[in-house]
């Protein structure tokens, strides 16, 4: 009997001793968790309940010279899709549904490789209420998809001067590791080109933040803490959107004679105005085109393919600035200003065009653009004429002095180099001399030498020259300005939220040209005659202000001629200075001077009329 | 010798077990009321687990007055009402399902209670029955296999419903009752190999659900899947864990207010309690626990037969499997099961059985051995 008491003891025991070990355990345990791994547990815990939200700094709106806001901002309920979703074939099929859009524009959207990994996809901007109202109630038959106030660029003018002021979209990630770019993160929007990347430091702002309590929905319980953004400041352009608008519409006509004359491939040009005195750039048009707007909430694949296509005439380019033509004979003013420095010529020298030039012999003639020869032709009348043979004779007597004058005096003349605007993407163009051409031709040793006609090709404006509209007004508007070429510039001032100047443009001198007053007094009459009596009077019949000009008709290799107009005006005193450039618009006289005419008459205050010249000339 | 009052009341009524009692149903009301607070329908929550402790305390007044020896010859009736009891919201017209399991009795729509929970009673009284016949001494196979087959029924037919954890329940109490009962410890070892071999072949042939097996998955590798299964063990155990010492304060945790714990008010109300009374809070807790353990093996050894001792030592089994497996898949040392914290969860079903659990104990030791 006591042995069995005794077993029974032990049994109870043994019970005891398991259940001890075992709350013992839990005893270890929490004492792991709750006493040695508490701080561990507690960041866990944290992480969980508070959740930091950037809240995006407007960004700084872009004016023109008068305050007329160019882009600004606006809010709009947008529909984001989170990327997660792309393969929820049924889901993006009802989403295109209900949102009216086609099915494969939403799965682009979604599957989109031009935005930030994990963030939401904007799939549509500018949402009726109703389709929001409609996706809110359903919010489970949709998930993944969410409503949300997005702040978006807004074009108050449309495409108007879409070049200059460039467009926005989410930060490359090369550029994320740029030093200058710490302070962006993935999937900010930044400005990607124009003035909004230009600018880009003053237009962005600080961004916000907010500490929030969230559930484990995820939904808003309370505001922990929260800093304010700060605004971007605003910019206000050199542009004037009226003038804009006139040298926009300009072009687009321009082309649209040209095409109804028998240019059929006349799709793309430019245009530019500046202030001779300042360099402020008071318009500069491209053509064709793009809708900024594509850009909001992250530009498909497929547009940015329509946009990059290689029958697209390239609508993204500004070729204002981007963009190298020969500039044919608004190139002889470089050469006839450098030839009276020279001594090479006069206002009192004659020449005479038989149509052929056999300058360098007999056995390598040149043609001057009249076949039938000019006959006996001055100075002035030469440039007014536009004749060939006259430039011809100077670009040979330069070539034969040596040490490459007349690639010197364009490089005076601001061509060859990048000007400096205050826009990305500017490109220096090209004054081809000697070195360039033995460097070009490194592997074709037969073609490296310089030859007299190479000298001779370009004082035509021809050969291996090339420059961008944005020089050929540049230096223009140097001719109008005493000589003193000023830095195009775009920007006039940054706003503060007041609206107060915070800082203003300084006008600076780019190029001293480095001619005599008389020799430019030559230049200057003989551009007046042009206007007057020469290949650019029919554009300029009855026109209320005086004008200096120069037409030009570029000949480009297997393309029909590009049509050139540079001028700057009123002649006695002047003020605007205008290129514009027309690929295979034909004659520089009938096609690209009415366009240039417009503008003038915009910047001049005077009727805007679309006349059409009936000049065959160069 | 005069008996005073308090004499006579100390001669029915173990006063320790009482007051542990009272202190593990105040500590309950407090963290239920503070876990369902954060709910639109909290207050009327609270007030259904007053209604059920109201109704615990009356089962426990009755379960108190009945002398279990007399229990012995009703045998039959016992397993065959316990089946009835297991098998029941399997019944058609008579079950609800829960998330896959069929648990709950249900008349006319309206949940009546988990049969499970009398369940576990009726077993530790049939096991109990079983056992004590064999006076202190399972020295044979056949005699085990007797008791197993016993064991037998009412498992099998909670793994319909299916309850794992309930049906683990009936192992561990009727593996208390045999060690008390006299099985031979070589049986143990058997019994432990067979358990190990079944536990393999019950994974291996798809027997259990696909969600207990997911739960098995997560307590072996918790990193597998943070928002899937692994979701509930991992926001238990930052709950937990983020309590530190003392706690958040009570009804300041966040992890509960911001319902990143499920089933808080019920089978995690445990993480509610560490996250926001910290350690200090779950020591109480355990501390708690174990006295109301002691002073019931105190009185299994004080019960006035092997029948009542056994009796005791299977509420035991039962009330220590269901602390260690709660608080410990809480704290991720165990599988996800779904067996409530006892005295402590959300549900009337349980906290009714435990109260009645206490009225047998108090019933045995009323009747207990002179000292």
């Amino acid at each position: 009997m006591s042995t069995y008491q005794e077993r029974l003891r032990h049994r109870y025991a043994v019970l005891a001793g398991v259940l001890l070990v075992a709350l013992g355990v839990l005893f270890v345990r929490l004492w792991s968790m709750q006493v040695l791994s508490a701080d561990e547990f507690a960041a866990a815990a944290e992480n969980n309940r508070v959740r930091e939200v950037a809240v995006e700094a407007p960004r700084g709106r872009i004016l023109d010279r008068n305050g007329e806001p160019l882009v600004t901002n606006r809010s709009t309920l947008g529909v984001t899709v989170v990327p997660a979703a792309k393969d929820d074939e049924d889901l993006l099929y009802r989403l295109s549904v209900v949102l009216d859009m086609p099915y494969n524009e939403v799965v682009e959207r979604v599957t989109s490789v031009r935005e930030a990994p994990l963030k939401p996809r904007l799939v549509a901007v500018d949402v009726p209420m109703r389709t929001v109202a409609y996706l809110a109630e359903h919010q489970t038959d949709y998930p993944g998809v969410d409503v949300s106030v997005v702040p978006v660029r807004e074009y108050p003018h449309g495409t108007l001067a879409a070049h200059v002021l460039g467009y926005t979209g989410e930060i490359p990630e090369a550029q994320l590791q740029e030093t200058e770019m710490s302070d962006y993160a993935f999937g900010d929007i930044v400005g990607r080109s124009g003035a909004e990347r230009q600018y880009e430091s003053v237009l962005q702002g600080l961004k916000g933040y907010q500490r929030v309590e969230v559930d484990a929905m995820g939904s808003l319980r309370r505001v922990i803490d929260e800093a304010e953004p700060v605004a971007g400041r605003d910019i206000v352009l050199t542009l004037d959107a009226g003038v804009q608008a006139v040298a926009e519409q300009a072009l687009l006509d321009a082309l649209a004679d040209a095409r109804a004359d028998e240019f059929p491939n006349a799709r793309a040009g430019a245009a530019v105005a500046l202030d001779v005195t300042t360099g402020e750039v008071l318009a500069m048009a491209s053509v064709p085109t793009y809708d900024p707007t594509l850009f909001t909430g992250g530009i498909s694949q497929a547009e940015w393919d329509r946009l990059n296509a290689k029958d697209s005439e390239y609508p993204l380019n500004n070729r204002a600035i981007q963009a190298g033509y020969p500039p044919a004979s608004t190139f002889k003013v470089v050469t006839a200003l450098a030839g009276l420095e020279h001594g090479i010529t006069s206002t009192g020298s004659t020449y005479y065009c038989s149509g052929t030039w056999t300058g360098m012999g007999e056995q390598w003639p040149k043609r001057c653009w009249l076949r039938t020869g000019h006959g006996s032709i001055g100075f002035t009348g030469g440039m007014a004429h536009s004749c060939d043979t006259v430039y011809y004779e100077i670009g040979h007597e330069l070539h034969r002095r040596g040490n490459e004058e007349l690639q010197a005096w364009s490089r005076q003349f601001g061509l060859g180099a990048k000007l400096g605007i205050d826009l990305p993407g500017e490109v220096a163009g090209r004054v081809p001399d000697a070195a360039w051409k033995a460097d070009f031709n490194r592997n074709y040793p037969e073609y490296r030498t310089w030859l007299p006609g190479d000298t001779v090709n370009i004082s035509i404006g021809q050969g291996d020259m090339l420059t961008t509209p944005l020089q050929m007004a540049a230096a223009f508007a140097g001719l109008g300005n005493d000589g003193t070429i000023m830095r195009p510039h775009i920007l006039k001032e940054v706003l503060d939220a007041k609206g107060e100047s915070v800082r203003t443009y300084e006008p600076e001198v780019a190029h001293e040209i480095g001619a005599s007053e008389a020799n430019l007094r030559a230049i200057h009459d003989s551009l007046v005659a042009v206007t007057t009596r020469g290949t650019g009077a029919s554009a300029f019949r009855s026109f209320g202000a005086s004008v200096a000009g120069k037409t030009g008709t570029a000949e480009v290799y297997g393309r029909d001629n590009y049509a050139w107009f540079t001028a700057y005006a009123p002649a006695e005193e002047p003020r605007y200075a205008v290129a514009v450039v027309l690929e295979q618009g034909g004659h520089g006289g009938a096609m690209a001077a009415p366009a240039a005419r417009s503008i003038l008459a915009q910047l001049l205050g005077l009727q805007v009329e679309h006349v059409k010249a009936q000049d065959r000339s160069r | 010798m005069t008996t005073t009052r308090l004499d006579k009341f100390r001669t029915w009524t173990n006063i320790p077990l009482v007051l542990i009692v009272i202190a593990l149903l105040a500590y309950g009301a407090l963290m239920v009321h503070s876990a369902t607070s954060g709910f639109g329908s909290g207050a009327a929550m609270f007030a259904r687990q007053m209604v059920g402790i109201a109704i615990g305390l009356g089962v426990l007044v009755a379960a108190w007055s009945i002398d279990y020896r007399k229990l012995e010859g009703w045998l039959g009736p016992l397993v065959v009402l316990n089946a009835a009891l297991v098998i029941s919201p399997r019944i058609p017209g008579l079950g609800s399902q829960v998330s896959g399991a069929t648990r709950w009795l249900e008349v006319g729509g309206v949940s009546l209670f988990q049969p499970s929970e009398p369940a576990k009673l009726l077993t530790i009284v049939i096991m109990a029955i079983v056992i004590s016949k064999f006076k202190g001494r399972i020295e044979r196979g056949r005699d085990v296999a007797q008791v197993l087959a016993y064991l037998a029924l009412p498992f099998g037919l909670i793994l319909l419903q299916p309850d794992l954890g309930t049906g683990l329940v009936f192992i561990a109490i009727t593996l208390g009752m045999l060690l008390v009962g006299g099985m031979k410890p070589r049986f143990f070892l058997i019994l432990g190999l067979v358990a190990i071999v079944g536990l393999g072949a019950v994974i291996q042939l798809d027997i259990i659900r696909e969600y207990q097996r997911d739960r098995l998955l997560v307590f072996l590798n918790p990193e597998h899947d943070t928002q899937g299964a692994g979701y509930n063990l991992n926001q238990s155990m930052i709950a937990i864990g983020s309590g530190g010492l003392t706690g958040k304060g009570l009804g300041q945790g966040t992890q509960s207010n911001l319902n990143f714990l499920p089933e808080r008010h019920t089978d995690f109300i445990f993480s509610v309690l560490g996250e926001e009374l910290g350690f200090v809070g779950a020591v109480v807790l355990l501390l708690l626990y174990l006295g109301f353990l002691v002073t019931a093996l105190e009185i299994a050894t004080s019960a006035r037969d092997l029948l009542q001792s056994l009796i005791a030592v299977g509420l035991i089994t039962m009330w220590t499997f269901h602390i260690v497996q709660n608080i410990g898949m809480t704290i991720g040392i165990l599988p996800i099961t779904g067996l409530p914290l006892p005295f402590l969860s959300f549900g009337s079903s349980s906290m009714i059985t435990n109260l009645a659990g206490t009225g047998m104990l108090l019933s045995i030791w009323a009747r207990r051995r002179a000292a």
